[in-house]
């Protein structure tokens, strides 16, 4: 073949074209999008992944719509939502801790602890389930049960939200929306000084954000902050 | 004021004082009511002026029309030929997005009429639409008329092309140099395009194209000149029926001139400013060059000349080097005539059973073996599949009958297939720069057309002087 190539003129012509003359017949590749759907596996979900922003901070709104779609019930979630009022929970209490550790275990050899990851305490369920008995575990007295259930305990445990959405069907993420949307219903112990100290702790404060951000606006790289160990004093 | 026009009986609202009994009911009538209403009156007066000018100058006009035989035929054919043209080039268009997609491992258009094949015809509508602009400080007469001649050169550079037995609008004894002298205008109206469009880059555009196409003018006829050489005509009809003689394809000057074949087919792709010598217009590199500041139909002209361009070169090839309207090989003469008149009362039958017989006989198996196909779905099967093989069958006997089908049928076929060539050709090779194209012309192809010049000049000296006839 490159006795050909160098001694007949223009055989690189003619092999061109041989070549375009095979992909002519060849099958093709165009994909019939709307028409005909990619062929995937009915559980396929992509990749699923959590992104950090530039400064640092997760992109996570913590919306629990990952969770409530999973269909094995995989995805465990703890943290603040994102203006850093809340602690939040989805999945088993008693399994999700010791599933994370175990993952960060396998992947690095050693223990990471959670940092937004509090274990509540025992909770005694009797409370919760008279006043579901008086709203006869209605899911649209939503509103009067979250009430009656602050002015048992002062606030909205997470363990009693969970037993709210077990006894009346309303999955976790609607009976937390339904509480987030009202201002009046706390998730943390009202404190003297009225905000939620025990989550403000672990926020990035404030200089952190503007550091970062003054840092970026001058060209320098974005550097991540870390949430400040200090309480704040408010 | 559509909404009006169709059939609403909501009164002018300029005034009802103005409204007269007539503009009530024209505003009264439907869309297609107002068009049959200019159109019938219209048509009634046209028809018996019509008939009375024929009644009274009849005899007088016809004798005018055969003493001036040659123009009225020429003005026909023109006229047929600029009617072709655009279908031609719709068909082309449609060929070259296609084929190029399918040789990229697309799928191409597919998405208006059949396998995409009114796409093309939809990008023609879509450029009337589209605004027809005239820079400022443009020469406006030139500007304008500049795609009308690059579009007529091309469209009457046909008109000496055979394209069948009998079917040709010319038939010149210098044909060819007609077609080339009528196909080198086309450079005027590239020129004319780049001066008028008062752009430099319009300008050196059209300089750029006409510096190519006058250089490979040069190799393109001097190849032919041997085939004329030994022809021994210009006329294009005869160079086709010097070239059938044997019946077999081994007449073709393809294989007597097999190097001014090879020049002219270079040449030719040149000529046509096909890949990869389209450096006239490269639409990936510049802006169209000399049609920069065009727009609209004007740009629509250019660009349908430019393959019509393509058809004529490719029908100039066939004829030229691939025989024409010859088939390959000889096909047995059958002589299968049919005269109705003989049936007689068979024929009534066989007109009213026929299509009958001939839909359900195919529809049966349809419906027989395939258990999902309803009734009504297998009888409009066989209804198309009996119009199929009786339009085959009809084909077949106008093939066998007619001389001009068959001819018509391979010279298209031919000239398809180097179209397709010339699609090809643009899938698979690159451009080249614009110094290898200039040299490519006057160093490699002006001297080896000139070889093929000599050479066939001295075969034919030497075989003459053997005592053999030419060739």
């Amino acid at each position: 073949m490159s006795l050909l190539n160098s001694l007949v003129p223009g055989w690189g012509i003619v092999k061109g074209m041989a070549l375009t003359l095979r992909r002519f017949f060849e099958p093709k590749a165009t994909v019939m999008y709307p028409e005909m759907p990619p062929d995937v596996a009915t559980k396929f979900r992509g990749r699923l992944q959590l992104l950090y922003d530039e400064y640092g901070a997760l992109k996570c709104e913590t919306c629990f719509q990952c969770a409530q779609a999973c269909p094995i019930e995989c995805i465990d979630m703890g943290g603040m939502d994102t203006k850093g009022r809340f602690h939040v929970h989805w999945g088993p209490p008693e399994t999700y801790g010791e599933r994370r550790e175990e993952s960060a275990m396998r992947r690095s050899g050693r223990t990471v602890p959670d940092q937004a990851y509090e274990h509540f305490a025992a909770f005694d369920l009797t409370t919760i389930d008279e006043i579901l008995d008086g709203y006869d575990h209605d899911p649209k007295h939503m509103l009067q049960i979250l009430e009656a259930t602050q002015a048992a305990f002062g606030y909205l445990p997470v363990a009693a939200i969970k037993r709210i959405s077990e006894r009346t069907g309303a999955w976790y993420a609607i009976v937390y929306g339904t509480a987030t949307f009202y201002s009046h219903l706390r998730f943390e112990p009202s404190t003297a000084a009225g905000g939620p100290v025990g989550v403000a702790a672990r926020r990035p404060t404030d200089d952190g954000y503007v550091a970062a951000l003054g840092a970026s606006l001058a060209g320098g790289p974005a550097m991540s902050t870390k949430p400040a160990r200090k309480a704040r004093v408010q | 004021v559509l909404a009006v026009a169709l059939g609403s009986t909501r009164p002018n609202a300029g005034g009802s004082l103005d409204v007269t009994t007539l503009t009530r009911t024209w505003d009264q009538l439907t869309l297609p009511g107002k068009a049959l209403a200019i159109l019938l009156p219209l048509g009634a007066v046209l028809t018996l002026g019509l008939v009375l000018v024929i009644a009274l100058f009849g005899q007088t006009i016809l004798d005018i029309l055969i003493f001036n035989l040659p123009i009225v035929r020429f003005v026909f054919a023109a006229t047929v030929l600029l009617l072709l043209a655009p279908p031609i080039a719709f068909v082309i268009i449609y060929m070259e997005m296609k084929i190029i997609a399918l040789m990229n491992l697309r799928i191409g258009p597919d998405r208006v009429g059949p396998w995409g094949s009114l796409l093309s015809t939809v990008h023609g509508l879509k450029v009337l639409m589209k605004e027809d602009f005239t820079p400022t400080r443009a020469d406006a007469v030139v500007f304008t008329w500049a795609p009308v001649v690059v579009f007529a050169t091309m469209a009457l550079s046909a008109l000496v092309i055979p394209f069948a037995p009998g079917l040709f609008a010319q038939d010149f004894n210098l044909g060819l140099l007609y077609f080339f002298a009528i196909g080198g205008m086309t450079v005027v109206g590239l020129l004319m395009g780049g001066w008028a469009s008062f752009n430099k880059y319009s300008l050196l555009g059209g300089l750029r194209s006409a510096a190519q196409i006058v250089s490979y003018e040069i190799p393109l006829t001097l190849s032919v000149v041997g085939l004329v050489i030994l022809a021994g005509t210009m006329s294009l009809n005869q160079i086709v029926q010097q070239q059938g003689t044997s019946g077999w394809f081994t007449d073709w000057y393809a294989f007597r001139q097999p190097l001014g074949f090879l020049i002219f087919a270079i040449a030719a792709t040149a000529e046509a400013n096909r890949t990869p010598f389209d450096l006239t217009e490269a639409d990936s590199e510049i802006v169209a060059g000399f049609a920069t500041e065009y727009s609209g139909m004007r740009f629509g002209f250019f660009f349908f000349a430019e393959y019509i361009g393509v058809f004529i070169i490719s029908a100039l090839t066939t004829v030229l080097f691939l025989g024409g309207w010859n088939a390959p090989f000889p096909v047995p003469h059958v002589s299968w005539i049919i005269d109705p008149g003989e049936l007689g009362l068979g024929l009534l039958l066989l007109v009213l059973i026929a299509p009958v017989v001939g839909t359900l006989l195919l529809a049966a198996p349809f419906y027989l073996f395939r258990s999902k196909t309803r009734w009504w779905v297998a009888l409009i099967l066989g209804f198309v599949l009996f119009n199929v093989l009786v339009g085959g069958l009809f084909g077949l006997w106008a093939y066998i009958n007619f001389d001009w089908v068959a001819g018509l049928l391979w010279f298209l076929g031919k000239t398809f297939g180097l179209v397709f060539v010339f699609v090809w050709m643009r899938g698979t090779l690159p451009r080249v720069r614009i110094d290898q194209l200039m040299g490519f012309a006057w160093k490699w192809l002006l001297p080896a057309s000139l070889l093929n010049l000599f050479v066939t000049a001295a075969a034919i000296l030497v075989l003459d002087g053997m005592g053999r006839p030419g060739a």
